[in-house]
């Protein structure tokens, strides 16, 4: 009798896998990582500093430079606010200029914070303007 | 004449068979695309500024600069800003067009010049554009 049951029901069993709920599954995974996930789009300033040897200093002369003496600015020797900095960057039109005449040099003391470092970085690549280093001689 | 048959009702199935295929060919899509950030735990104070924006570039590498000035080059923590040269140089040795060669650099606000300058030289020196992270005011 039991042996008669077992062979009805291997009559039955077709060998498929049960995959109706894989849907299921897949829809939750998505849900999930939905609401799990952060998106985040950071907010930046672009600067492509030049690399190379230094000017001469005939050169350098000519070139308009940014002084950040801890948390004082100066533009061409003149204090300036972060504002006016701005406002002189803008009346120079760097953009429509060469791009050799792109050029500002920023100097810095060496406890410049990165803060005031970042903002004159930003002043000066929002208006055109690319950034040259300037190194202290050892 | 009325007819006497009642009208048939039609079952109506959804084809519902490729939903699985579907849903998991999304999670594949989902999982080849995001990207995993890798600095999330530093404890780094952005810079504040107006002139910050939205960028949609796609950057190559991402260098981070900690409170306590270890330097991270694609999150994990290098000796110092000549490994990011070597690092940045390696990255962009076949790269010719310029959208290629973004650099994402974040470092926290208090850091002193002495500290963060020789990793912004290291990067261009590298051959990358920076793309300074902070903050709007």
């Amino acid at each position: 009798m039991f042996k008669h049951r077992k062979k009805q029901e291997k009559r039955h069993r077709t060998g498929e896998i049960p995959t109706g709920s894989f849907s299921d599954i897949a829809f939750l995974l998505i849900i999930y990582f939905l609401v799990a996930t952060t998106l985040v789009k950071v907010k930046s300033i672009s600067a492509d500093l030049p690399t190379g040897e230094k000017q001469s200093d005939a050169a350098v002369d000519k070139t308009p430079i940014v002084n950040l003496r801890g948390s004082k600015m100066y533009f061409s020797d003149k204090e300036v606010t972060l504002d006016n900095l701005n406002a002189r960057l803008a009346a120079l039109k760097l953009s429509e200029q060469s791009p050799d005449k792109r050029v500002i040099m920023l100097e810095s003391t060496k406890m410049t914070s990165y803060e005031s470092y970042f903002q004159a970085l930003a002043a000066i690549s929002s208006n055109g303007g690319v950034v040259a280093i300037v190194e202290e001689d050892e | 004449m009325k007819s006497s048959r009642k009208k048939k009702r039609r079952k109506v199935q959804v084809p519902i068979a490729s939903m699985g295929d579907i849903a998991f060919l999304l999670i594949i899509f989902f999982m080849l695309l995001s990207e995993f950030s890798k600095d999330k735990d530093l404890s780094i104070d952005l810079p504040l500024s107006d002139q910050v924006k939205k960028t949609e570039v796609v950057v190559a590498a991402r260098v981070a600069m900690a409170s306590d000035g270890a330097i991270y080059f694609d999150g994990d923590r290098v000796d110092s800003a000549k490994d990011i040269e070597w690092g940045v140089r390696a990255l962009l040795s076949k790269t010719v067009a310029d959208e290629q060669r973004h650099v994402q650099f974040k470092c926290d606000a208090s850091l002193p010049k002495e500290t963060f300058e020789p990793v912004l030289k290291a990067i261009a020196e590298g051959g990358g554009i920076i793309e300074a992270v902070g903050e709007d005011k």
